[in-house]
């Protein structure tokens, strides 16, 4: 307890440096991310060379994926929202990656996410490239055995990516809205 | 009132006390999840009251708009990874409440016949041990207070 003293002007001063920075200071993971090239919710080859210049919000899900998936996709909306409220939503692109090709096909991407009101790209492609991607970013993925509605086994972090195309933040599925947005606005 | 008529009256609330008190199942702040109309799935939380005097066990769920209905949980392996999880039986203790929310315990609702759009409301029936059934509208929503 007798420490206590000490310990407050440090967490006061943390707290006033990190209300008054300008510049992001999220530091930049060098372990997770790159380059990948898959095909997006029209059927045209999607690079992710094609999201430099702009910050980006990714995250992998399937679309039979009724509880962690969409919830994830409704609070990404609600951060674009937020951001478009802000007048900042046409820096700022979302992107969700499927791990399940066989069944979120271009065209069933398409159809599924204008629904969530986000411009979000969907991305889709072979097994083995989505694989590849999933592996960059340390993303586990397994489709559990069965016939028919199969579920996968999965993580579900977001991802944070700054203008170029460097991964700057992981969270949690049930991110913070107000955080993502602070961040993704500090990149900008 | 006829001496006859009141002694049966009598006798039938000696009865009705003496069947084991009634399962009572209330539900919290019910919700299913709204999603894209070319969904096949969705799912629903709410916070599950056991009022009455037993345990209550669920034993299977069911809806109108789904041909399956099932309860789910999800499990986290060590690397972080989630998955998701059939439980094939629910037991809420007398007196005690179950919570059904996003990332955790949930109802799902399989191949859909039809997908409900937020502003509707689905009626979702509980089967409970005994053969009754708890049934309460479970509003579509495009997310709720319980989302965190
Ligand atoms: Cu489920």
């Amino acid at each position: 307890m007798r420490k206590l003293p000490y310990i407050l002007p440090v967490l006061l001063a943390l707290l006033v440096a990190g209300c008054g920075k300008q510049e992001s200071d999220l530091p930049v993971n060098t372990r997770l991310g790159g380059e990948f090239t898959l095909t997006d919710h029209n059927g045209e080859p999607f690079s992710q060379a094609q999201l430099k210049g702009k910050v980006s919000i990714l995250f992998f899900g399937y679309t039979h994926c009724p509880d962690i998936c969409p919830a994830v996709l409704a609070r990404v909306a609600q951060v674009y929202r937020q951001l478009q409220e802000a007048g900042e939503a046409g820096q700022v692109q979302p992107v969700f990656i499927t791990f399940d090709p066989e069944r979120d096909t271009a065209e069933h991407l398409k159809e599924y996410l204008p629904w969530f009101k986000a411009d979000i790209i969907g991305l889709t492609g072979s097994l083995a490239e989505i694989r590849e991607v999933a592996t960059q970013y340390g993303v586990v993925f397994i489709k559990d055995q069965a016939e028919q509605d199969y579920l996968f086994t999965h993580s579900d972090y977001i991802y944070l990516l700054d203008d170029q195309g460097r991964v700057r933040k992981l969270y949690p599925a049930d991110f913070t809205i107000d955080e993502v947005v602070t961040d993704a606005k500090s990149l900008l | 009132m006829p001496k006859a008529c009141f002694n049966a009256l009598l006798a039938g609330a000696v009865l009705a006390l003496a069947v084991p008190a009634h399962a009572e199942l209330t539900f919290s702040d019910p919700w299913l999840r709204a999603v894209p109309p070319v969904s096949p799935t969705m799912a629903g939380y709410a916070t599950l009251n056991n009022t009455g005097e037993d345990t209550v066990i669920i034993t299977g769920v069911s809806t109108p708009v789904a041909g399956h209905t099932m309860l789910h949980d999800v499990e986290t392996a060590a690397d972080g990874s989630r998955r998701m999880v059939h439980l094939h039986h629910l037991a809420i203790p007398a007196g005690e409440s179950l919570v059904l929310a996003p990332g955790n315990r949930h109802l799902m609702l399989m191949k859909l016949t039809q997908v409900p759009a937020p502003g509707d409301s689905v009626e979702v029936c509980f089967h409970l041990n005994g053969g009754q059934d708890a049934c309460a509208a479970f509003p579509v929503k495009r997310a709720s207070q319980s989302d965190g």
